[in-house]
């Protein structure tokens, strides 16, 4: 999953010069004209950085921010501008702005500090996703279904001594989720054995992003 | 009855009315066979005009030359717009000898557009190879006609080289680097600029066209290979055929 990178600038060129330039970097990336737009765009799908234009009309870059900083504190936003001005850099960088360029943007320095900036982000979100798919699994996937079992044991050692159907199946649906909770919990032992070697000499070298597809495969039974 | 003496002027006059009623007039006025800028130098020339003020990292004008073509060429446009805000709205007409533009449009856009006529004309070494350009200015342009034009007038030059019987360059490889060096002298500007104005609508006109300089790599990798459904008639068949079209092609089942 490519980092997701929106271009803020009313100048319809520099929106076009830096998607070319950082699409061909590898980021994902979207445009808006204003900071109105961008509102409207990160509501409809959330970026890892934005990259702010000061100078624009009906919204300006710095309300923008300040938004963006409320509703998206997840999202990075680095500050352009075609005026070096000190105060309004220091302003920008106390609303939550992660840094200030002024334009035209050295786009080699730029990919730089986004993929900085945007990998390391990238990386928390996908060890947040790790937890929340190992905590679903344990919960949703097992105790759950444990849940059910004990409820089944529980009605089938109430049944009447002559319903043996009625007891056989509930002994039979019970089976079925305790098989499929072994072949849950066989996954997840031969994963938390792959996770445990990150960062060792010869361990497994799966990025956050890639332990949590595999959770999720684990979940949904497609993982063998 | 004798030909009408071809004009050796080309005129290019811009006129930006605001929205509080102000109008200023800028006119270019370019050599028609040469392209070359006829200066109107301002007297004295700032400051900031002179060559080892700021000067670009890739200028290859020698010590002896006291200013900035392209500084000095930008002056009084400058000047004139020192505490203007980008983004400000103005109503831009530009009136060429064939035809009049007109677009409501940020100050930026219209002063880019002029301002890139001075620098590719002034005889700065570095920007002059854009000058072809300016025989065929389009006010306004997005960066899709822009970049075309620019591709046009490069594959132009390569023919002609061609026709001398010199070495062509169809694949381009060195219009990349033209605009590498074009957007040193756009940088070196900008800096330029920065001393010399109050608000940012100078800077940011000479940083839209840096951002050309910017796009032009991907426009010759990807850009390209996307207007190709435009010429789709010459993928299909390169050789014209001499009688016309072929009426019988399903393509131009409309004409039958």
């Amino acid at each position: 999953m490519n980092e997701r990178i929106l271009v803020v600038d009313d100048e319809e060129s520099l929106r076009l010069s830096l998607k070319f330039k950082l699409k061909s970097a590898g980021f994902d990336v979207d445009v808006a004209a204003d900071g109105e737009e961008a509102l409207e765009k990160l509501k409809a799908r959330p970026a890892d950085a934005v990259l702010l234009d000061i100078n624009m009309p009906r919204m300006s870059g710095i309300e923008a921010l300040t938004i963006i900083r409320q509703k998206y504190p997840q999202t990075e936003t680095i500050m352009l501008t075609g005026f070096a001005d000190f105060s309004t850099a220091i302003e920008c960088l106390k609303i939550g702005a992660k840094d200030y360029l002024v334009k035209p943007v050295d786009t080699t320095e730029l990919v730089t500090r986004l993929r900085s900036l945007v990998r390391s982000r990238s990386s928390e979100r996908a060890l947040q996703e790790v937890h929340q798919e190992y905590t679903g699994l344990i919960s949703e996937d097992l105790i759950d279904p444990l849940k059910k079992i004990q409820t089944m044991l529980d009605q089938a050692s109430k049944l009447a001594v002559d319903a043996d159907k009625d007891r056989k199946k509930l002994i039979s649906n019970a089976r079925e989720l305790m098989d499929k909770m072994e072949a849950k919990l066989k996954l997840l032992v031969e994963f938390s054995k792959r996770a445990a070697t990150i960062g060792t000499p010869g361990g497994t070298e799966l990025s956050p992003t890639q332990l949590a597809e595999q959770l999720k495969g684990i979940r949904k039974g497609t993982t063998k | 009855m004798a030909l009408k003496k071809e004009a050796t002027e080309i005129q290019y006059l811009y006129k930006f009315k605001f929205d509080d009623g102000t109008e200023k007039n800028f006119e270019v006025v370019l050599n028609s066979t040469t392209l070359e800028l006829i200066r109107d130098d301002p007297n004295p020339k700032p400051e900031w005009t002179k060559l080892k003020y700021s000067q670009c990292e890739n200028c290859p004008l020698p010590d002896s030359v006291e200013y900035c073509p392209v500084a000095v060429s930008l002056a009084k446009l400058v000047e004139s717009f020192h505490d203007a805000a980008s983004y400000e709205s103005a109503a831009v007409t530009v009136e060429t000898p064939q035809r009049t533009f007109f677009k409501k449009t940020t100050l930026q856009k219209g002063l880019s557009a002029i301002i890139g006529i001075y620098m590719s004309t002034s005889n700065c070494p570095v920007t002059d190879r854009l000058r072809p350009m300016t025989r065929f200015h389009l006010p306004f342009a997005n960066s899709i006609e822009t970049f075309f034009r620019s591709v046009s007038s490069y594959l132009t030059a390569q023919f002609l080289l061609m026709r001398q019987g010199r070495q062509p360059d169809w694949e381009m490889k060195h219009l990349q680097g033209i605009y590498r060096a074009v957007n040193l002298v756009n940088k070196g500007m900008t800096t330029r600029l920065l001393k010399a104005t109050e608000k940012d609508a100078n800077v940011n006109a000479v940083v839209i066209l840096h951002s050309f300089g910017d796009g032009i790599n991907y426009f010759i990798e990807s850009g390209l290979a996307e207007l190709e459904p435009m010429f789709a008639v010459f993928m299909k068949d390169p050789v014209a055929p001499e009688n016309g079209a072929d009426v019988t092609d399903p393509a131009h089942s409309h004409l039958s």
